[in-house]
């Protein structure tokens, strides 16, 4: 199928796309890679009656490093890019997962702040950046404001995002400390989207007498957008039991349910995952 | 009679169409046979195998019967070698050893025979014609050969490729039937403007009966080349000796002639003996007079997670016998490209509709085709039985991979599953799927 027609405009600036956006109406989306958008209008799952192709801002591409030692990502900046870059060694967990993610066209077309936009209930990436705990920064003609990812997200391709915003970065706080990451994911194999998967970051401070005092689990093909299991979280960091955390990885979600797994055994799915993912963090070594 | 309309997707032919679906039920049921009383699953089939010194072979159920005078029987075999090499090179012997090995690491391993055998070369069209027997069609071939007077072959026929390679095995054959190098070969299909009737690529028809009427035509171009040689280097068309492409004279091997002078000359025409038209142009009509079969033995192994019922293929070995083959390469990518679909069905692919009909698994993002990076290297031998039934031998591998790899996959899986107690499950065999046979099977809520 092909889309639907639609009205196109290129920004040459990000104060020009943020000048079209000013006068947006609900149809109006924001283009980047265009590797999720593109699909679902020719599918016409998504019908806009106008795209802002965001494209060319050179501005909003490309990583730099903050004063604080965290790091901002240009919202334009690939997977490819943000792969390539050694600034992402540090967050094993971006440096595990991104060579997952789609394909190499895939990769050398999708932005993160597409993917952070976007919404999809079962991206990987989001639920990465979920535990790495990082923050969005948006702009618009009316002034900025920067969100917790754990507040940005509000559902199945839905998100906090007004009409007239613009994601411009995606910041990460600095990696630091006794840092060990995992992600295990089951992919839907006709889609390569994770059935469920659960990306967990867990930490020790310097003296902290050994346990574990810092635990990410986010979660991601399970309920209707990416989310952090705060509660298997808060089992982990008080028994410091895989399989006891996992126990609550949906706790106050309603697990999704499709063709290729069902309520129940999605459920069950996500609790190993969940599982396994902190297993192998704790062993990891660094 | 009850007529039903329905607006689901429809079934039709696929690749091995009958043999697939008649695999996977003989080969089920010699597995479930097996354990029901306790033999080795090689073993019972060792037993029911055809007697090598048993061929031609009536097939019992009856096929080709009332087959309107064309007797159909099972050409030539000899099923026992490429089970037993299947069987040694899978290490058959190590089985338990592996399967303990497995489950210290959470995984149950199986393993799947699929000791097929199948039909090809279809069909002599008193048989496929014949009514309640056939579905009323003639299976004849038919090709046209012209050697142009630089000497370059070209062939016409009327099976028509959708990728198979017959371009190259076409050319192979010609070349060794005239003597002329493949590269001199051009062969030409698919376009009904210029090429014979024929009634094309399926069944695993092409290299025995499409190759037969390429061979046929051939042998008509060396005839005439042969008399219009006797001509050119007066002598007797039956002292006329061939060797490739030369054509000499008996005692006389300095009186010699190649094709491309003698198609030369016969272009041009100026000098014809009475009654000889001009130009090397001949067209064949070839009808089987049987059916080929090929045959061989494919094992698969699988490991199962036993949290996630996640099914990976872990190694598959085939040893086919197709008969003789024309390109040895072409014959690989043949089976590789049919193991891996006959996988698909087995372990991904299943359209899948809601109570209302409509159809859920309705694109590709939600239709699972198999991919390569999901399956190992495959492990492919061979034994050799010619054909009787066609002059090269051949017996036809279009399919052969996608009619013996779902029984496999399915037999493999199943016996993962046994230590459960598992007897039977339906395919696709998707990851939901197993994990509910396996919860079911230990007995939890589902």
């Amino acid at each position: 199928m092909t889309s639907l027609a639609f009205d196109y405009r290129r920004a040459d600036s990000v104060d020009q796309a943020l000048a079209l956006l000013a006068e947006a109406d609900p149809g109006t989306k924001v283009l980047a890679g265009g590797h999720s958008l593109l699909p679902i209008m020719k599918t016409r799952l998504a019908r806009p009656d106008r795209l802002i192709d965001i494209g060319r801002l050179n501005e909003l591409r490309g990583v730099n490093r903050l004063g604080d030692g965290g790091l901002s990502i240009g919202a334009l900046t690939t997977y490819s890019e943000l792969l390539a870059n050694p600034a992402i060694t540090v967050y094993g967990l971006l440096a595990d997962v991104l060579p997952t993610i789609g394909d190499v066209q895939v990769r050398n077309r999708g932005t993160i702040g597409g993917a952070v936009a976007h919404v999809d209930p079962a991206a990987d990436l989001p639920a990465c950046l979920l535990v790495l705990d990082a923050e969005v920064v948006v702009r618009s003609a009316r002034g900025g404001r920067t969100i917790a990812l754990t507040s940005f997200f509000e559902g199945a391709f839905n998100s906090v995002l007004l009409p007239d915003e613009l994601i411009t970065e995606i910041r990460l706080p600095a990696a630091s400390g006794d840092y060990r990451s995992a992600y295990r994911a089951q992919e839907q194999p006709a889609s390569g989207y994770a059935l469920a998967g659960a990306a967990v970051v867990i930490g020790r401070s310097t003296g902290g007498g050994g346990r574990f005092d810092r635990a990410a689990i986010g979660i991601t093909g399970v309920g209707e957008c990416p989310y952090r299991a705060s509660a298997a979280e808060q089992e982990f960091l008080s028994s410091g039991d895989p399989a006891a955390a996992a126990a609550h990885a949906t706790d106050g979600v309603l697990v999704a349910s499709d063709i290729h797994a069902d309520r129940e055994y999605r459920t069950a799915l996500i609790r190993v995952q969940v599982r396994r993912a902190l297993e192998a963090a704790i062993e990891r070594v660094g | 009679m009850t007529g039903v309309y329905t607006n689901t997707t429809f079934v039709d032919a696929y690749r091995g169409a009958g043999r697939p679906e008649a695999t996977y039920v003989i080969e089920r049921a010699m597995d479930l046979f097996a354990r029901e009383i306790g033999m080795d699953r090689a073993e019972i089939r060792r037993r029911n195998f055809i007697a090598p010194n048993a061929f031609p072979y009536d097939n019992p159920s009856g096929l080709g019967t009332a087959s309107g005078g064309a007797k159909i029987y099972i050409d030539s075999g000899n099923y026992e070698p490429a089970l037993d090499k299947a069987l040694a090179m899978v290490g058959y012997e190590d089985l338990a050893a592996r399967k303990a090995d497995a489950r210290l690491r959470g995984k149950y391993l199986g393993l799947g025979l699929s000791t097929y055998l199948e039909v090809c070369g279809v069909a002599p069209s008193k048989w496929i014609g014949a009514v309640g027997e056939g579905w009323g069609a003639a299976m004849w071939e038919s090709s046209n050969i012209r050697v142009h007077l630089t000497g370059k072959v070209v062939l016409t026929i009327g099976t028509s490729p959708q990728g198979q390679g017959h371009e190259t095995t076409y050319s192979q054959v010609i070349s060794h039937e005239l003597g002329v190098p493949v590269d001199d070969v051009i062969v030409q299909h698919s376009d009904t403007q210029g090429t014979p009737f024929g009634y094309g690529s399926y069944g695993s028809r092409t290299s025995s009966v499409g190759s037969t009427a390429a061979i046929k035509a051939a042998g008509k171009i060396r005839e005439k080349a042969r008399r219009y040689a006797a001509h050119m280097l007066e002598a007797a068309p039956e002292d006329i000796e061939i060797d490739g492409a030369n054509y000499s004279v008996r005692g006389s091997p300095d009186k010699v002639k190649t094709l491309q002078e003698i198609a030369f000359a016969l272009d041009l025409a100026f000098d014809t003996p009475v009654g000889m038209e001009p130009y090397l142009d001949e067209t064949a009509y070839y009808d089987p007079t049987n059916c080929t079969w090929p045959f061989g033995t494919h094992i698969a192994i699988v490991e199962i997670d036993e949290e996630t019922g996640h099914v990976d293929l872990v190694r598959y070995v085939a040893v086919d016998d197709v008969g003789n083959k024309i390109n040895p390469m072409i014959v690989d990518g043949q089976l590789h490209g049919g193991i891996a679909q006959g996988v698909g069905q087995a372990l991904w692919e299943g359209a899948v509709y809601d109570d209302q009909g409509q159809l859920l698994s309705g694109s590709l993002l939600d239709y699972a085709l198999p991919r390569a990076a999901w399956l190992p290297s495959f492990e492919l031998d061979e034994t050799v039985t010619p054909s009787p039934v066609n002059p090269i031998g051949v017996k036809g591998v279009g399919e052969a991979g996608a009619i013996a790899s779902t029984a496999a996959v399915a037999n493999a899986v199943v016996d993962a599953l046994g230590p459960l107690g598992v007897r039977h499950l339906d395919m696709p065999y998707t990851p939901q799927t197993v994990w509910r046979a396996i919860q079911t099977a230990k007995g939890g809520q589902a």
